[in-house]
């Protein structure tokens, strides 16, 4: 009869252990994501992209006779930042109201569907809530969009600016040896090319040379790229987050860790 | 007793059973857990890399990493807009050259009308016609001078916009048919490319079809743990062997393939190159042709405006006399100017050859690099995205059979979730064998 009891005790824990997890643990369900292309196509888009290109045509004109007459590169850069400040200027005034009201009408449709985080389309695989096509009819619609009255609820997806993180000195100087090392080798291996005579000769050129910087790249910035991951990997576990994804992909919500590891890094 | 040691029986295979079913449960994680929440993601740069079709597009890079190494080189493609600038420069150039061949052959048109009529008024003193008669004479003299030098003017000016007209009309039958050219060439050589490339494609898919049999059974008997060591080094062997014959196979029809390519293309650029010069001498000899036609009709009208009209009440010996003085500096004055002419046509043909390197063969060559780049990228951006179409569908696939609730690509890192890298990874390699 003990054997008995024991093998009952035994089953029922084994029984418990099998269908623990399940309960304990609960699923991420608000993730959404949207189609920018979509959103990007929507004839007020389109219609205040086709004036800025207008603009920069026009700007591009106006730009090449401005060069034509600097006479140092203090000029010439003067006259590039005058440029660009009129594009940026410019650009604000077209598409800035759009891109507001679309930053709205997403702000709206995640707090509509409990979202902590929306991304962009292009990097979910399977599954999520696709919300692109409230936030294309609140865009559309004539109704005034209301300012979000709270910030979205803390996501276990997290976020991080990479671009933030190559001015870490040691992440930039590594970077800049490597643009170095490109551009020389570029330079010597169009010699290379040039003196070339076959098409094979040429394609075992182009092979090599990827390669040459394939390795450099390994050996400059791979180190760095791991530690960075390594960084990030610990931040996020000590932030409870499950995934981290590039600031780049997220539209809205999110939690963003990149101050987090800057500092990790800069250590 | 009996029914009690039964039923311990049936209790123990059912806890068997249990058991078993959690092993099974084990070796497939549980995606609900704390540390997966349902999410899962996958490694796409690593799964493209695994993926059978990468050999291709790893060629593709190279390719196009090349024909990147070639714009560095000497020989600059320039793009539509470059072109369009420096043939704009140079339509400038040769306007200014023609403006100013006009001019100086204006100015000396006026110099020896000067000349001419002083020679004249010299001759009809030393007849002793220098008085009334020869202020008369000198008047009329000068008066159809004048009316010579406008009509003449305003015949250049004509000629001059004729000219123009011409010249850009044979710049732009030239650029028509060296892109004609060129294009026929390219689709021509895309076409053969295209026909090789499914060849090897399809021996490929022949190839591991015909040996997926044994390739398969190797594989099933190499997933066998117990198996001795010697039966699977024997195995491996016979596997790399499938692997060496095929790649040797593939690797043959590719040479084959590539010298084909290489003589077509070559071919192709002779052809080009012989029928654009063909086409272009043609152009250029109607051109000419159309050019020397109404320089002569216009030559001929000058002409025709004849000499300065010679007073009627002088001897037939003083008319002579004045008529040899006019065909003396209308010869000196067309020689003068034919020099002018000459100098013309030297920038001219300098700013043809430059023309011609601009929109001719060596145009052509770097226009033909130009677009082999840009079918090189559309082609590896063809084939990326048909491989990332079928890993996202797998990925799909195996979430849903997972009971994922939502998968990403491409994280930064991950600090929990569920990696479907290697899973997708073998079924995306599965597929090809």
């Amino acid at each position: 009869m003990k054997i008995r009891n024991l093998t009952l005790i035994a089953g029922a824990l084994l029984l418990a252990g099998a269908i623990a997890p399940a309960a304990i643990a609960s699923d991420l369900s608000d993730v959404g994501y949207v189609d920018q292309a979509q959103i990007a196509s929507l004839p007020a888009f389109q219609a205040a992209n086709a004036q800025l290109a207008g603009f920069k045509a026009q700007l591009d004109g106006q730009y090449n006779a401005a060069m034509k007459s600097a006479k140092n590169d203090a000029d010439r850069q003067r006259i590039t930042l005058q440029f660009q400040q009129k594009f940026s200027d410019r650009q604000r005034d077209l598409i800035g109201p759009l891109f507001t009201r679309t930053q709205l009408a997403i702000a709206q449709a995640a707090a509509a569907d409990k979202l902590t985080v929306v991304v962009d389309k292009r990097i979910v695989i399977f599954g999520g809530r696709d919300v692109t096509n409230e936030v294309v009819g609140a865009i559309a619609s004539a109704a005034a969009l209301p300012t979000p009255t709270g910030t979205p609820g803390p996501s276990d997806i997290g976020f991080v600016d990479q671009t933030a993180l190559d001015s870490i000195p040691k992440v930039k100087q590594a970077s800049d040896d490597f643009q170095k090392f490109a551009t020389d080798q570029r330079a010597a291996y169009a010699a290379k090319f040039a003196a070339a005579r076959t098409d094979a000769d040429k394609q075992s050129i182009g092979k090599e040379f990827n390669k040459i910087l394939a390795d450099k790249q390994d050996a400059l910035l791979k180190p760095l790229v791991d530690q960075t991951k390594t960084v990030t990997a610990n931040v996020a576990k000590s932030k409870n987050l499950l995934l981290v994804i590039d600031r780049n992909d997220v539209i809205y919500g999110g939690t963003d860790i990149t101050k987090d590891v800057q500092d990790a890094l800069s250590k | 007793m009996s029914r009690m040691r039964s039923a311990s029986r049936a209790f123990a295979l059912g806890l068997t059973l249990a058991a078993a079913a959690m092993l099974g449960a084990c070796a497939r994680v549980d995606v609900h857990s704390p540390q997966i929440r349902g999410v899962g993601f996958v490694r796409l740069d690593d799964i493209v890399k695994r993926h059978p079709l990468y050999g291709q597009l790893a060629q593709l890079d190279d390719a196009i990493a090349a024909l990147n190494l070639a714009a560095l080189g000497p020989h600059v493609p320039q793009s539509a807009a470059q072109i369009a600038g420096e043939t704009k420069d140079l339509n400038a150039q040769l306007k200014a050259a023609q403006a100013r061949a006009n001019k100086i052959i204006g100015q000396k048109q006026n110099d020896y009308a000067s000349k001419e009529r002083a020679a004249v008024q010299a001759a009809l003193a030393a007849a002793g016609r220098g008085g009334d008669a020869s202020a008369a004479g000198s008047q009329m003299t000068a008066d159809s001078a004048r009316q010579a030098q406008a009509a003449a003017q305003a015949a250049n000016q004509e000629f001059m916009l004729y000219q123009q007209t011409v010249i850009a009309q044979d710049n732009a039958a030239i650029g028509n048919v060296e892109r004609q050219l060129q294009e026929a060439a390219n689709r021509k050589f895309q076409a053969r490319q295209e026909a090789a490339q499914q060849r090897e494609s399809a021996l490929s898919l022949q190839l591991s079809q015909a040996d997926s049999s044994a390739r398969l059974a190797a594989k099933t008997r190499l997933n066998n743990l117990a198996l001795d060591s010697a039966t699977r080094k024997a195995l491996q062997a016979q596997l790399a062997a499938i692997d060496k014959k095929e790649a040797a196979a593939l690797g043959a029809l590719r040479a084959k393939d590539e010298a084909d390519l290489m003589a077509y293309r070559k071919q192709l650029q002779d052809e080009t190159s012989a029928g654009a010069r063909d086409q272009v001498a043609k152009i250029q000899a109607q051109t000419r042709a159309k050019l020397d036609a109404r320089r002569n009709a216009v030559a001929s009208q000058i002409r025709s405006l004849g000499p300065a009209p010679v007073p009627q009440n002088v001897s037939p010996a003083l008319q002579t006399k004045i008529q040899q003085i006019h065909q003396q500096f209308q010869a000196q004055f067309q020689a003068d100017a034919q020099k002018t002419v000459d100098e013309y046509n030297q920038v001219k043909s300098d700013l043809d050859q430059q023309y011609a390197a601009l929109h001719g063969a060596d145009g052509g060559a770097t226009g033909a690099t130009v677009k082999q780049l840009s079918d090189l990228k559309k082609r590896r951006g063809d084939l990326y995205d048909k491989i990332v179409a079928q890993i996202r569908s797998e990925a799909s696939r195996i979430a849903a059979d997972r009971g994922l609730n939502v998968v990403f690509d491409n994280v930064v890192t991950a600090a929990g979730g569920y990696d479907l890298t290697d899973e997708v990874s073998k079924d995306v390699e599965s597929l090809h064998e």
